[in-house]
């Protein structure tokens, strides 16, 4: 009996392999499907697992609904972009002609690092643009330093419509408030060139979920492990690229929770995605995610990659038991043609599928002379684990070699010491103790380890970022997000009231997209004192607040699911 | 793009200041790493960023000899800022990256052997430090150390004087209108290693036209002479029109272009406080460059004020590159007749003058001249701090790197009767053969 009145959650992740569904009702999988996923027409797999998964659901008590999808991925890796007249005011520096996706149009105009306006837009070259740029449906604005003034890519925007009328221009500032014009300019010009797709697959989904009696608001994940409603999502959907591994990341969260310093593992077929958590949260990549080869500022979390997972070949190399990264077909036990870590699990007793003589067949292929089939079994494992944890200590270097600013942040040191390993995916059960017993840290495997994706995509929480900052010195305050430049009536405004005007503004911006506010936290506070001849005339102060990622409730999987 | 390996150490300090309002302040690097960040230069493939090391009092006391002792006169911040010139250095020699630019603070080309105070914002000599690091742990030999700040790099001057491996080249203006007021041409090194010290004065006004005219004509001609295992640029930035502390004419493509042709194995950031109209496009120029990249775009917004070259200016400079030219070419032999002229020993007597300590010392600075080695030194030093009356005395005997038995045993004599006769509170022997440091 499903009890009426309670908060249903569907969460849906459109994968690589397969599209799961699951539905979420008192921090408990009430429901979960999979079906394979249909990349030709993403919609109709998702369908299907959606149509799986709500058979006895009442779906009147649905009260949300959160995609992680692969659209936008595959509309890059899959060529299907639009072209994009993109448009940048570079000013002086290096020039990125020749290091963006698509060729652009430079125009002159351009702000300093003050956000003073140094040379106007020339609207004669703008007109000239548009000429070219006629039969371009989207556009993208970029200008160096805009963060710091957005009202100079607006104004080239605004000129742009004068000529010709696209269907949308995206605006660097208001993909990313933070300093990175070559970042800006390849995340706006992604944005623009997969805009079409995606609003295509928006109305899909919208009209799906009406058919089926769905009128909870619908949300797609970010990389940032955050979710935007669907129709505010439209004018942003480069956010919506990666979101798989960020998924997982938040089904990491909800299903173990790990507290203090961890490692979190998601171990697939062929791969292993390793994550560090700090207090409860995983770490974010420094600077954004890349997409195509292109950096970009889209924020996501900080993953490392390593070809480990179930599927993974497991052969002799000059006598020495070698593991992945490469795959050769599925394991002996269901049929494939060479030994995979999964036979050595099943021969381990770790996992029960498939035909245990061929798993057994599969580790006496490995047999040096009598060498019992367990123990080899075992050294499989132990291999496999090594390479996890070799990743996960370059990882750790990684973070400790990070550049600092401060001297502070030298004299203590910004490492990271894991006390947790948490492992997701088909083979953690079978490799993740290993590799918590190879750093010494304890393990937890999660149940319901398999539909973590959909799980991370049912419960992740809206995020949302803004970025205030006030020069007292030319008495103005911008939030590039809102697209906002602003005299500034308190010359004496402290770090404090920085924090206080930018939740002011979190709160503004979440409002205009349809979500709650959550709960806030500084990403990044900076203050300086501009001296002139020897005379403090202002400041320069910079706060970052953003909606932090979370989920929404714990999710337990009781025995037996 | 694809830039040649380039390790980049970029540390601001944001934290360290010498005073609020002073030049060397938390403020000084926020528009660089502001325009650096904007252009993307730390995400181009090739562009390897490294975070500083803390240099050990070790690595500061193989150069320096602290009255009373190094760990009571700098702060954390200036063993950052060491160690991050050995960090970039690192990399270099490590094989890493081709070549590395420290853009750190504090700066230290001022701060000389002897140290007291703080003197032209420098405490400990960050590329000195660098140079005997890798000299110890690296077995580097033979350094040529190009100094484009637009004071008088006295202090790294001081450092090498006396030592004819390492070439030290300061273009500057001219001491007679800056501080420190050093820098002249007849300071040429000492007896056995003159000639390894060259000083280009430069009158106020001097344009990237000039400064590349001495790049062209004496700079490269002499390095290409010279075949250094390790070129270090103490890469000060004050030349630019827009300092507020000197008076020259040199633009963001006049460093970018000279970074390009001298191709430093090193650069180390020293001066340059146009914080907003200079150090920005100066600092991105000289990263594209030595990274290979075009740096054409970079150009100030301001550029239209950079003041042309004056004709009396230009015919100075041609003069100054043949008088030095020819002091170069004639080194040997000047040499040699300084050694006769000197004798035994070559003897030089000194005010120096440490102004953000408010200090003045007093020193005598006494070498063997050796026909084995570099020669023993001796430096009796005495400082008076102007305001609190403290008085602080040492005497010191350096061991050369490779010294031979007598001028050791001698170095050591000549302390323990110092140390006898108690004229001085502190008395130390710096054995730059053994790497080791005695307080008697
Ligand atoms: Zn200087
Ligand atoms: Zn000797």
């Amino acid at each position: 009996m499903r009890k009426r009145g309670n908060t249903m959650l569907l969460g849906i992740d459109v994968g690589g392999t397969f599209t799961d569904a699951v539905v979420i009702s008192n921090a408990k999988i009430l429901a979960q499907a999979k079906y394979a996923t249909t990349h030709g027409d993403l919609m109709e797999g998702m369908l299907a697992a959606l149509d799986l998964v709500l058979s006895g659901i009442d779906t009147s008590q649905i009260q949300r609904v959160a995609l992680s999808t692969t659209i936008v991925t595959n509309t890059v890796v899959e060529g299907k972009t639009d072209k994009v007249a993109l448009v940048l005011m570079p000013g002086p520096g290096l020039d990125i002609a020749k290091m963006v996706p698509q060729e652009p149009y430079i125009i002159s105009g351009y702000v300093d690092h003050r956000g003073r306006e140094v040379a106007r837009p020339d609207e004669s070259e703008i007109k000239v643009v548009c000429r070219k740029a006629e039969k371009i449906a989207n556009f993208a604005v970029v200008g160096k330093f805009a963060v710091r003034n957005p009202a100079i890519e607006q104004a080239v925007a605004a000129m742009i419509r004068q000529y010709v009328a696209p269907a949308y221009i995206t605006i660097g500032s208001e993909i990313s408030g933070s300093l990175n014009f070559w970042r800006r300019t390849n995340s706006a010009y992604y944005n623009s060139a997969v805009w079409r797709q995606f609003g295509i697959f928006a109305t899909a989904v919208n009209q799906a979920l009406t058919v089926r009696g769905i009128t909870a608001p619908v949300y797609v994940l970010k990389a940032d492990g955050g979710t935007l409603p669907l129709d505010t999502a439209r004018n942003y959907p480069v956010e919506a690229i990666f979101t798989g591994p960020a998924a997982s990341v938040l089904g990491i969260m909800a299903l173990a929770a790990p507290e203090g310093e961890a490692v979190s593992l998601d171990i697939g077929g062929t791969t292993t995605d390793i994550a560090l958590w700090r207090d409860g949260v995983p770490l974010f990549a420094e600077r954004g995610a890349v997409i195509n080869g292109y950096p970009t500022a889209v924020r996501s979390f900080w993953l490392s990659s390593v070809g480990i997972g179930g599927d993974s070949l497991v052969r002799r190399q000059g006598g020495v038991l070698a593991v992945g990264p490469s795959r050769e077909g599925p394991p002996m036990a269901v049929g494939g043609p060479k030994p995979t870590v999964s036979d050595a699990m099943i021969v381990a007793g770790i996992a029960s599928f498939g035909d245990h003589a061929k798993a057994v067949a599969a580790m006496a292929q490995l047999a040096e002379g009598e060498q019992d089939v367990k123990l080899i079994a075992k050294e499989v494992l132990q291999v496999a684990a090594g390479k996890i944890t070799t990743a996960i200590g370059d990882m750790l270097a990684a973070k400790a070699a990070e550049p600092v600013e401060r001297v502070a942040d030298i004299i203590s040191s910004n490492t990271i010491q894991p006390n947790l390993v948490v492992g997701v995916g088909g083979a953690a059960a079978g490799i993740a103790p290993l590799v918590a017993a190879q750093l010494g840290v304890k393990v937890k495997v999660p149940k319901g380890a398999t539909v973590a994706n959909a799980v991370g995509a049912a419960v992740a929480k809206p995020t949302l970022a803004v970025t205030f900052r006030a020069d007292t010195e030319e008495r103005y305050f911008t939030v590039a997000e809102l697209g906002l430049q602003d005299k500034l009536e308190n010359k004496r405004v402290s770090l404090n009231d920085a924090e206080i005007l930018a939740k002011k503004y979190l709160a503004e911006r979440a409002a205009q997209a349809g979500i709650g506010v959550g709960k806030m936290e500084t990403v990044y506070a900076e203050e300086f004192n501009l001296v002139r001849g020897f005379q403090t005339v202002g400041k320069i102060i910079t706060c970052q607040q953003q909606i932090k990622p979370g989920v929404f409730t714990d999710v337990a999987i009781e025995e037996g699911e | 793009m694809q830039a040649k390996p380039l390790g980049l150490v970029f540390f601001p300090a944001f934290d360290w200041a010498i005073s609020p309002t002073h030049p060397e302040r938390e403020e000084r690097l926020l528009y660089t790493r502001d325009q650096l960040v904007e252009e993307g230069l730390l995400d181009i493939p090739g562009i390897k960023e490294y975070k500083p090391r803390l240099a050990k009092i070790a690595d500061a006391e193989r150069v320096h000899i602290g009255v009373p002792d190094i760990a009571s006169l700098i702060t954390d911040a200036h063993l950052v800022s060491a160690g991050g010139a050995i960090t970039a250095a690192e990399a270099v020699v490590s094989g890493d990256v081709e070549r590395a630019f420290a853009l750190v603070r504090p700066p230290g080309h001022h701060a000389m052997r002897v140290v007291h105070g703080t003197r032209g914002f420098c405490t400990i000599n960050i590329e000195a430090i660098m140079i005997e690091y890798l000299r110890r742990q690296r077995g580097i030999g033979r350094v040529a150390i190009v100094d484009t700040d637009v004071h008088h790099g006295d202090g790294t001057q001081d450092i090498f004087y006396h030592d004819p491996d390492t070439l030290f080249i300061s273009f500057h203006q001219d001491g007679r209108t800056l501080y420190p007021g050093t820098g002249f041409t007849d300071e040429a090194g000492g007896p056995r290693a003159f000639g390894t010290t060259i000083n280009l004065p430069l009158p106020p006004g001097t344009t990237d036209e000039g400064m590349h005219y001495i790049l062209d004509n004496l700079v490269l001609p002499i390095l290409a002479d010279f075949a250094p295992d390790l070129i270090i640029n103490s890469a000060g930035q004050d030349n630019h029109y827009s300092d507020p502390l000197a008076g020259m004419a040199v633009t963001a493509q006049g460093y970018a272009r000279l970074a390009d042709k001298l191709k430093a194995d090193i650069a180390v950031l020293e001066g340059g406080y146009s914080i907003e109209d200079a150090l920005p496009y100066v600092n991105t120029g000289i990263i594209l460059a030595m990274a290979g990249l075009d740096y054409r775009r970079v150009v100030e917004p301001d550029i239209a004020r950079a003041p042309k070259s004056i004709a009396r200016n230009t015919a100075y400079i041609e003069k100054l590159v043949r008088q030095q030219m020819g002091l170069w070419q004639n080194r040997f032999s000047l040499s040699r007749q300084a050694c006769t002229k000197a004798g035994d020993y070559w003897q030089r007597q000194r005010h120096i003058y440490y102004d953000d300590s408010s200090i003045s010392e007093q020193q005598l600075e006494r070498v063997r001249v050796c026909t084995k080695c570099h020669g023993f030194i001796t430096v009796e030093s005495q400082s008076n701090g102007d305001y609190q009356g403290d008085y602080k005395s040492i005497f010191a005997a350096i061991i050369p790197r490779e010294p031979c038995a007598a001028c050791r045993q001698q170095a050591k004599d000549a302390a323990l009767l110092a140390k006898t006769q108690g004229q001085f509170q502190h008395y130390i022997i710096q054995d730059k053969e053994n790497d080791f440091v005695e307080r008697l």
